[in-house]
């Protein structure tokens, strides 16, 4: 209780700070989260591990930002801070997958994208590089318990490196968990438009895919073979090679270090991916995968993970079941298939889109791990991130219910052990126009 | 130019009244054109003789002749003698058929784009939109190539109607004749009609219409204003002196006719929704109407018949659709499949419905598919004498011109198709089609038929006479046969020149040759003599008998229906899941046990059960007695919502949602362009929605009128529209209306929320002078002097919202401008019923409460545009306490789906009731819509449109189990796990379907070439 009011007092005094200087614009003013200089012991809430059964009544002792305990009954170094979460449960921190946060502010304004390159060939174009620690989308996100994102550039057929962020920073270089998490690529449509109006014969179409999908092809070929003059240079009568920028960001993606996350959607853009990607014996991830469903042996064969782009879309099909994208998160589970949830827009809503597939079958801790530990394994984090267990990151939340219901709330929330603030722009702007109309009733 | 063409058209008229009247004396055609060089004086007399003659779809002559004197009939009948001034035709085997009228076709005029740039369309006193040009004529336009002309009469087309192709307002068509005289001599009727359609023409210069709406729009107003017209100039011309001159306008002018029905107007559609919209106009302006079909009239038979409007019918039966591999056929919707299959059937089914229809080549990619096409349509059904009605007779009679054309009778024009047997059999040919009693060859007859069973002797030197059997069979042009004695047979090919010769090679082995044996011969009467050539070149009489002739190969099962054609049973031809008529209204539904949210006074009742009464709520309240013969619905453990209402919506219409193209559009307006076949429709309904709001779009500052449907899917769109609802309109401001956020700088005012705020006063003004313009007109006593204002939808629409009589939707942003639009309200005494999307509503929410202005919002889009960058989720909890009706919208057919959860925001963020956050999706939508007395909650007295989940309404996991409008159950999980399975096994069935036929056709292919490859050996 002690801990709500000081908790309110420090509202309150942030609220003044930001109603005297009141935004510039595309700037939060939330400050980032004090290094974490003492242990800290949350007891008493139930304790979703996600790598585990619920702890009822359990505690979660992290310090310098690793959790250190989590059990029922942990013993607390001295000068531990315990915070008493009383009926509260302990989530890890949620991750949005495949986001744009921190690259855009507004959509309608040009000057605010970072996520789109020139030209269709891209791979050396890195997020965290021009990632905005002060959008004021990032401390709505964190609002609602998302504590780290993955941000993707898009555009073109090969669209660039992707990175974690933390959701908590003075800097990008403070917010970066990890980059690259992987290269990023759009899969040509291969869709043929075979209707009267039609304005290319199905010839020319089907020319035009191909051409496109060479493109990739040959990005790949010479990447190789850059990558093979690099490695061979200095072997006798081989000298220097100069430096190609595009081509050494692929290297990691050859030697299988990062992933190659690859949208496509269509049945055959699906085959069409994973076969190319077999042939170039890369690690693959598929984004998207509307159609993935019906080829799920493919994927199982081969081991692709999919991050399923929201379960809030129409069927692309009119003919197909009306629930039919609901349904698809529960298809991949009880296939088999590596899957999370991610792709959404507003990061804020992730856990909803999660939740709507457990109302068409998934089950809820399937749910919860579709937004936390699924997407940690499928960009290679989860050693640090995703589920709460000794030796990971103190990167949870403390809500008062179940996240994927909407009326849950965020009391708090602890990023790398630092607890951040849960306020943002729209609180802000909430307290003060509140302001206005209690004026108005006094 | 019209008064000329008027006397023009009724100097053709009396000469053929003049025509029917006298005894047929008439030589050729006078022309006013001197002649140069010499005359020419052929006798036009000709006597067609022993030909089987279809006179007209019911009579036929089984040997008779025909006399043509001077290009008309003479005489008909079994025993006419032939005059001894004419030629005579023997038609010994031939069916002579009446030539055919093609009702809506395009020859002659210029291709697409260059069609509305006509001399007429660009100069002189014409109409502000270049998609009003009922003044073209096709005839000043038409100029036939020859190979066009030829195709037609090919077909055995004799007369055309000559439709202009492109724009709203098309102009007027022309009758003619297809033989190859100048069109002054071919022309039999001009301005037969106006010719209208949905689409702006490809090269408009009018950025107006851009939506079907704004077309149909523009078509009430221009019809309107026709009216006007008439009438204005009357007045005008009655007394001039005192007043200004009226607009002159060509087009409203040449309208007169059409909407005085002198003059039929044909619409053209492109499917049964579009027939509807075509059927409204003719009924509300009282036009006479036909329509130009689209092959879709079959989905909606009975409403297509009650229309009583004659079809236009085009065959253009689509290909199959591609599926041979799962991946392609995943692609193809129900309605692709379904019309493959049930397009053919589409005149048959017309027939039976009782449709009046002509049949025309028009949207056939090649005339010379016609046949194909309308032979299948007979094999699938249509009786051979309707086919030919419905291309003789019957447009001849619409046309006006059944005393000309449609049938071979004494005294009208000698339009002939000559056959070799049935039109509507598969292998008929046509070989002569007699224009206007000239007579073009389309194929020539069988002069040399040398096929059949033949002796045959060759004289071979040194040998005996060598007798052995000929057997020729095959094409007459193209006979292959085979050469037999004893155990012996070879296979000579055989080529038929004319003059009645022929030559035969083939293989000399058996003869015991070396090589190959030449013959070469020539028929008399049923003997051939000839010369052959061994391979040495020695030469040798030769001689063959004819035995028997073979009969001409008809396919006596393919004159007619084909008894094998499966008939399409398509069960959803309006897409998948989409039914046919709406469900049962059981007379008594009780709902039993259910957590009744009611969102009316009474809250939230547990274990309540519902009574529902013919659609109506008629008692609600715990352990009620269950009716007798009550439907049950079992609700224990179950939670019951009122319908959820979507308060802004672009659902289910066709043809755009904004027509952009001014600043202001209040004339224009959904109800006209609903799709009640849209799928999202059944999706809504899955997700507990019973009601939308759709809206017209933001890219103006006044937009559209908005409709209010409920989901009776099933129903037409008319039946769709929810009868208690007010009429709208839609506003719009900011950043979309000054087109902020589009690519390329913005030339249309406004640019800026000044200039918006400018405009909109300014046509609030021109409602009000408008009000006065009519109240002066109305109140003078000497009103028939008067010039007549002119009737303007838009400003009605504007006035209505003056009036009080016209709701008004503002979609708004920013604080300053949702205060500026209530301000103007205040000033122009209206009331604004809500604002949408108002995203900072939430700064305003005050003033908004006092003038009882609802915010629509969405539940918490923010930061797609500038204006969006204040957007808080909030804004509903902030609103709502200041006592705003709140409802968050979807505005979208996906987030339409989670409405429910859209509401627990509201929860979430400012913490709203749960009660009251539910009313944000049903009972404060209904308000804001001014509909809440008859929907929105469960009271005892309104609609019974409900919804059954399995869970507490606002929580992410539950879902829909049922939703009913109206006391009818249009969707329930069960119902629609039948129906998926319906769907899948509908679409397994067709898709069986396109591939069988497609090897049927392969097999007969790859027949016909084993025969080809057989015959060339």
């Amino acid at each position: 209780m002690s801990q709500d009011r000081i908790f309110g007092l420090q509202l309150f005094t942030a609220f003044l700070t930001c109603i005297v200087s009141l935004t510039p614009v595309f700037a939060s003013t939330q400050v980032p989260g004090p290094r974490q200089d003492h242990a800290i012991a949350l007891i008493g809430g139930t304790v979703h591990t996600v790598a585990g059964p619920p702890i009822l009544g359990g505690t979660v002792l992290f310090e310098d930002g690793i959790v250190t305990a989590v059990d029922t009954d942990v013993e607390l170094p001295a000068g531990t801070e315990r915070i008493d979460v009383g009926h509260g449960h302990i989530y890890p921190g949620l991750i949005a997958v495949n986001t744009r946060l921190g690259l855009v502010e507004i959509r309608s304004v040009r000057a605010t994208r970072d996520y789109s390159e020139i030209g269709e060939i891209n791979p050396n174009v890195r997020a965290e590089t021009a990632v905005n620690p002060d959008s004021e989308l990032i401390p709505v996100a964190r609002g609602n318990g998302i504590t780290m994102a993955h941000t993707v550039p898009g555009g073109g057929l090969i669209s660039g490196c992707s990175a974690l962020i933390l959701l908590d920073g003075w800097t990008p270089e403070d917010m970066t968990l990890k980059a690259p998490t992987g290269l990023h690529i759009n899969w040509p449509s291969m869709r043929i438009d075979r209707s009267p109006s039609a304005s290319k014969s199905e010839k020319e179409q089907k020319e035009a895919i191909a051409k496109r999908i060479d493109k990739i092809r040959d990005a790949f070929a010479e990447a190789r073979a850059y990558m093979r003059a690099k490695e061979a240079e200095g072997e006798k009568g081989i000298g220097y090679h100069d430096t190609d920028l595009r081509w050494e960001a692929m290297t990691p993606v050859l030697r299988r270090e990062i992933p190659v996350f690859v949208n496509a959607n269509g049945i055959k853009q699906i085959q069409a991916a994973v076969s190319w990607a077999n042939s170039e014996n890369v690690k693959m991830v598929l984004v998207g995968g509307r159609d993935a469903w019906l080829v799920a042996d493919l994927l199982k064969e081969n081991d692709i993970p999919v991050v399923i782009t929201g379960t809030h879309r129409l069927p692309s099909r009119r003919w197909e079941p009306h629930d039919l994208v609901y349904t698809i998160p529960a298809k991949y589970h009880e296939m088999g298939i590596r899957y999370c949830i991610g792709g959404i827009g507003d990061a804020r809503n992730v856990p909803y889109n999660a939740a709507s597939a457990s109302a068409f079958g998934l089950p809820r801790a399937e749910a919860i791990k579709a937004i936390t530990l699924y997407p940690a394994q499928i960009l290679g984090v989860s050693d640090r991130v995703g589920s709460i267990e000794k030796g990971k990151d103190a990167t949870l939340i403390v809500t008062d219910g179940d996240p994927l219901e909407i009326p849950t709330n965020v009391n708090m929330e602890f990023i790398q052990g630092r607890r951040v603030d849960l306020r943002s722009r729209h609180t802000q702007l909430y307290e003060k126009y509140k302001i206005k109309y209690e004026r108005i009733r006094n | 130019m019209k008064a000329m063409s008027e006397s023009l058209a009724m100097f053709v008229s009396c000469l053929f009244i003049f025509l029917l009247l006298t005894v047929p004396d008439l030589k050729a055609q006078t022309t006013v054109e001197p002649v140069e060089g010499l005359r020419e004086n052929t006798p036009r007399v000709h006597a067609l003789v022993n030909a089987r003659i279809i006179q007209s779809p019911e009579k036929t002559i089984e040997r008779g002749r025909i006399v043509v004197r001077d290009g008309l009939v003479e005489s008909v009948g079994p025993k006419i003698a032939a005059p001894a001034d004419a030629r005579l035709w023997d038609m010994d085997g031939m069916t002579i058929y009446p030539g055919l009228l093609d009702v809506y076709c395009h020859l002659g005029l210029p291709a697409g784009s260059e069609g509305t740039n006509s001399a007429e369309a660009t100069h002189g006193p014409k109409h502000w939109n270049s998609n009003v040009r009922p003044e073209d004529s096709a005839l000043t336009q038409y100029n036939p190539d020859s190979k066009g002309l030829e195709k037609l009469r090919g077909l055995g087309f004799t007369a055309a109607l000559i439709v202009p192709r492109e724009g709203i307002f098309r102009g007027t068509s022309a009758l003619v004749s297809l033989g190859d005289g100048k069109p002054s001599q071919e022309l039999l009727r001009d301005r037969v009609a106006q010719h209208v359609g949905f689409g702006r023409a490809r090269n408009s210069e009018s950025s107006y219409p851009r939506s079907l709406m704004g077309a149909i729009a523009l078509l009430r107003q221009t019809f309107l204003d026709a009216q006007w017209y008439e009438q204005a100039q009357e007045v005008f011309r009655s007394k001039p002196e005192g007043k200004a001159p009226p607009e002159a306008n060509a087009a409203l002018d040449a309208l007169e006719d059409a909407i005085d029905r002198r003059q039929p107007v044909v619409f053209e559609v492109v499917d049964d929704l579009g027939f509807f919209r075509a059927a409204k106009l003719i009924d509300e302006f009282g036009l006479k109407g036909w329509i130009r079909g689209s092959g879709y009239e079959y989905r909606q038979l009975d409403r297509i018949k009650q229309s009583a409007l004659p079809v236009i019918l085009p065959l253009h039966f689509p290909e199959a659709p591609k599926v041979d591999t799962l991946e392609d056929a995943l692609d193809v919707g129900m309605v692709e499949l379904s019309h493959w299959e049930s397009a053919p059937e589409n005149p048959k089914r017309l027939c039976e419905a009782g449709v009046c229809f002509a049949l025309t080549t028009a949207e056939l990619k090649e005339p010379k598919e016609f046949y194909s096409k309308l032979r299948e349509a007979v094999r699938r059904g249509l009786a051979p004498d309707k086919a030919l009605a419905a291309l003789t007779t019957v447009p001849a009679a619409w046309l006006g011109v059944d005393s000309m054309l449609g049938s071979i009778e004494a005294g009208k024009l000698a339009d002939l198709v000559v056959t070799d047997g049935d039109l509507f059999a598969d292998k008929t040919t046509i070989y002569e089609t007699w224009v206007r009693g000239k007579r073009f060859e389309i194929k020539k007859k069988r002069e040399l038929d040398i096929r059949g069973h033949w002796d045959i002797a060759l004289d071979l030197p040194e040998q005996e006479s060598w007798h052995a059997e000929l057997a020729l069979r095959g094409e007459p042009e193209k006979p292959s046969g085979s050469l037999a004695k004893d155990e012996n047979e070879v296979k000579p090919e055989v080529t038929v020149f004319d003059e009645k010769k022929l030559s035969l090679i083939f293989d000399a082995d058996v003869f015991g040759y070396e090589g190959m044996i030449r013959l070469s011969g020539v028929l008399n009467r049923e003997t051939i003599r000839g010369v052959g050539v061994l391979p040495s070149g020695r030469r040798f009489g030769w001689t063959a008998t004819r035995r028997e002739k073979l009969a001409f190969e008809t396919d006596a099962s393919r004159d007619g229906a084909d008894k094998d054609a499966e008939p399409a049973k398509a069960i959803f031809p309006r897409g998948a899941y989409i039914r046919a008529s709406v469900p049962e209204q059981p007379a008594v539904v009780f709902v039993q046990g259910a957590t009744l949210h009611t969102c009316g006074l009474s809250g939230t009742i547990e274990d309540c059960d519902m009574i529902v009464r013919k659609g109506e709520i008629s008692k609600i309240g715990r352990n009620l007695r269950a009716p007798r013969n009550c439907v049950l619905v079992d609700a224990r453990g179950k939670h019951v919502t009122p319908g959820i209402i979507d308060a802004h919506s672009h659902l289910a219409t066709v043809g755009g949602v904004n027509e952009g193209a001014q600043a202001c559009t209040a004339e224009v307006r959904i109800q006209d362009v609903i799709d009640s076949y849209d799928i999202n429709i059944y999706r809504q309904l899955a997700s507990g929605l019973t009601m939308t709001n759709i809206l017209h779009g933001s890219a103006n500052p006044i937009g559209g009128q908005n409709a209010v449907i409920k989901f009776r899917c099933g129903s037409p769109p008319a039946e769709l529209i929810f009868e208690a609802a007010p009429p709208g309109l839609k506003f719009a401001l900011g950043e979309n209306v000054k087109r902020s956020n589009s690519s390329g700088s913005n030339t249309r005012y406004p640019n800026t929320r000044m200039g918006v705020e400018q405009i909109l006063r300014d046509r609030f003004k021109a409602a009000c002078d408008y009000r006065q313009a009519w109240h002066t007109y109305e109140a003078s006593s000497r009103r028939s002097n008067l010039m007549p204002p002119r009737k303007d939808l838009e400003l009605e629409a504007l006035l209505e919202v003056i009036d009080g009589k016209r709701q008004v939707h503002c979609h708004a942003y920013r604080q300053d401008e949702i205060l500026m639009f209530m301000r103007l309200a205040e000033e122009f005494g209206f009331k604004v019923n809500a604002f949408h999307h108002v995203l900072e509503g939430y700064k305003t929410a005050d003033v908004m409460a006092e003038h009882n202005v609802g915010g629509s919002a969405a539940s918490d889009w923010w930061a797609y545009k500038v204006e969006a960058y204040d957007g808080i989720p909030y804004a509903g909890a902030l609103m709502h306490d200041a006592g705003v009706v709140v409802t968050f919208n979807s505005d979208n057919a996906e987030l339409a789906r989670r409405l429910n959860t859209q509401a627990t925001k509201a929860v979430k963020y400012g913490g709203v009731d749960r009660a009251e956050a539910l009313k944000f999706v049903t009972l404060n939508a209904a308000i804001q819509l001014g509909i809440e007395e008859r929907v929105g909650s469960l009271e005892v007295g309104k609609d019974a449109d409900f919804a059954v989940w399995n869970g507490p309404p606002l929580s992410t996991f539950s879902i829909c189990e049922q939703t009913w409008v109206d006391g009818r159950k249009y969707f329930d999980r069960d119902q629609d796990r039948e129906l998926r399975k319906q769907v899948s096994q509908e679409r397994a069935r067709l898709i069986q379907k396109i591939l069988s036929a497609k090897k049927k056709d392969k097999d007969e292919d790859r027949e016909d070439s084993k025969d080809k490859k057989e015959n060339g050996n």
